[in-house]
């Protein structure tokens, strides 16, 4: 046992998802089905699962999460996390979206 | 942010966006051009068939994530895999119990075979690298191949699917047979009531980074010369916190593959993904193997992990769904394997497509000789072997990934405790710390026979 960790640099979210390319599709390929769940759900597993920091419920809002699907990496953690089965998800349109070079 | 592509040099073709009428040119429409998919391309076109392989990306590979190792029995069958873009060959396995108090205990082996041709058929690959090789092959055999192209849904005449509707104006392509191999997120296998989608339980998230480092310095601080590489797997709460799963290292060339991966059922109770690779990559096991890395891509994706019990049915009048849409993944616990299950189902759908095409009938039952051969395989025999795991780790999962990785540290420090106090004296403490964590001789003689089928 040892409380000593060794020293691993601070790195944001932002910082990861810099290395990722993308081709913005233009549109949002990710969406709620029905708000009125959001409104109701106060769990917001959403939040919690993504990976990519797409989907945040701000405080002063209705519930209703705002989607930045211009960080999504096309995952689907969103997709089986979201226990209302609440979440739209489709496949951005003709190969727009996110380009992993290692994958 | 980088817009190097690393194959600029592949030439594929690409579909006009005017769609010429492609209907009924082709006998199998291939969905995703992932290792599944063009391995069932692959296997067709070896039988003469004329095949067309749509893939969403701008180029194979582009959508895909994996941990990092590709396993090639079946690979081999296809094509000549001296001449793909592996990274290094596995010569080295190592598993790890991870405690969040920095213990480490690890298991590693190095068997000298490993290191002879063919390698045990274990590789690192880059999926983006591999994949795109790995359908221009199939393209060289005679497939096509069209990229940024969605299939959006499928064509039916009455019950009997006909064909694919895509996002291209006039997207519509008509063909005898279609193959889903759209992975793990199968939206259009849902879509379509081929199968339901999986619930949390059954679907593990994934994120990974690749560290770019020195060829030296990976040989380095792994231990590795020539082509060897190594596949690190970590358990406890060291490697996911309090989650069931595990993490991972594994050397490329010139980087290493570091990532996690575990139920979403856990990320959704409060331990986020990225935290979870934060806190792994900070661990003092696995901080020093990335120490002055530059990180140079940051990617996730889910895993079915549902096992036997999850598969979907195999083949539909005109249809049949392969790879990790069928959910043919196995975790194990110390098997991680998922890609080799998805080249071997392509491969056996090709064949039974082909034989099926031969008699003029792409119905259910002219297609059936596909999950037919698929549970003869070794595929569904191991998926159904390990179907009692995910379910016992679950169930037990304090023990396995708390306890007993402390227990262990606990007791390694107590056997060769430095001080003034007889060997026999540490020797008995040790064994009472691990017995205490597996609940005594009656608890660590259950476990042991629960777990039996480990060997068996």
């Amino acid at each position: 046992m040892s409380t000593a960790q060794p020293h691993v640099p601070d790195v944001s979210i932002e910082d990861r998802l810099y290395t990722v390319k993308y081709r913005d599709a233009g549109e949002s390929h990710l969406g709620v089905k029905d708000p009125d769940i959001c409104v109701e759900c106060t769990s917001n597993e959403c939040t919690q699962v993504c990976p990519a920091a797409v989907w945040t419920v701000e405080e002063d809002s209705d519930g209703v999460p705002s989607i930045a699907y211009e960080n999504c990496l096309e995952c689907g953690t969103c997709r089986f996390g979201c226990p209302h089965d609440n979440v739209r998800w489709e496949y951005p349109k003709t190969g727009g979206g996110v380009v992993f070079k290692q994958g | 942010m980088s817009a190097q592509e690393t194959n600029g040099s592949l030439q594929l073709p690409k579909m006009q966006s005017e769609t010429p009428d492609y209907n009924d040119a082709y006998d199998a429409i291939i969905v995703g051009a992932g290792l599944a998919g063009t391995a069932a391309a692959l296997t067709m076109a070896r039988e003469g068939l004329d095949v067309l392989m749509l893939e969403r990306g701008p180029a194979p590979g582009t959508k895909n994530v994996f941990g990092g190792v590709l396993y090639t029995p079946t690979i081999r069958e296809l094509v000549d895999v001296d001449s793909a873009p592996t990274e290094r060959y596995i010569a080295e396995k190592r598993f790890s119990m991870l405690t969040s108090d920095g213990d480490e205990t690890a298991v590693s082996m190095r068997p000298g075979a490993w290191r002879d041709e063919p390698h045990n058929d274990s590789y690192t690959v880059l999926r983006r690298r591999f994949d795109e090789w790995f359908a221009k092959q199939a393209v060289e055999t005679g497939a096509t191949l069209i990229t940024e192209t969605t299939v959006t849904g499928l064509v039916r005449d009455g019950r009997k699917i006909v064909g694919v509707k895509t996002d291209r104006p006039d997207g519509e392509i008509r063909a005898p047979v279609v193959v889903l191999a759209e992975g793990a997120n199968s939206l259009v296998s849902e879509g379509e009531g081929l199968k339901d989608r999986q619930e949390r339980e059954a679907v593990a998230v994934s994120v990974k980074e690749v560290f770019k480092l020195d060829r030296e310095t990976i040989d380095d601080r792994f231990r590795l010369d020539g082509d060897a590489g190594a596949a690190y797997n970590y358990f406890g709460e060291g490697a996911v916190g309090d989650a069931v799963g595990g993490g991972f290292v594994y050397t490329n060339k010139r980087s290493v593959s570091v990532g996690v991966a575990y139920r979403i059922e856990d990320a959704a109770n409060g331990q986020t993904p990225e935290a979870t690779l934060d806190a792994f990559e900070s661990h003092p096991a696995v901080a020093p193997l990335i120490r002055g890395g530059r990180r140079i891509e940051y990617s996730a994706h889910v895993i079915p992990e549902g096992g036997a019990k999850a598969m979907p049915d195999l083949v539909h009048d005109g249809a049949v769904v392969v790879g990790d849409a069928a959910g043919l993944v196995l975790n194990s616990g110390v098997h991680l394997e998922g890609t080799n299950m998805a080249v071997e189902s392509g491969y056996h759908a090709g064949k039974a497509i082909a034989s099926a095409l031969a008699d003029g009938r792409s119905d259910e039952a002219a297609l059936a000789a596909y999950p037919r051969d698929l549970k003869d395989s070794f595929v569904v025999e191991n998926l159904r072997h390990y179907d009692w795991f995910q379910q016992t780790i679950a169930d037990d999962r304090k023990f396995l990934f708390e306890d007993l990785p402390r227990a262990l540290a606990d007791a390694e420090t107590e056997y060769f405790k430095m001080d003034r106090t007889a060997k026999d004296e540490h020797t008995d403490a040790a064994r009472d710390r691990l017995l205490d964590a597996a609940g005594g001789w009656y608890g660590a003689a259950k476990r042991a026979w629960r777990y039996r089928r480990m060997l068996s």
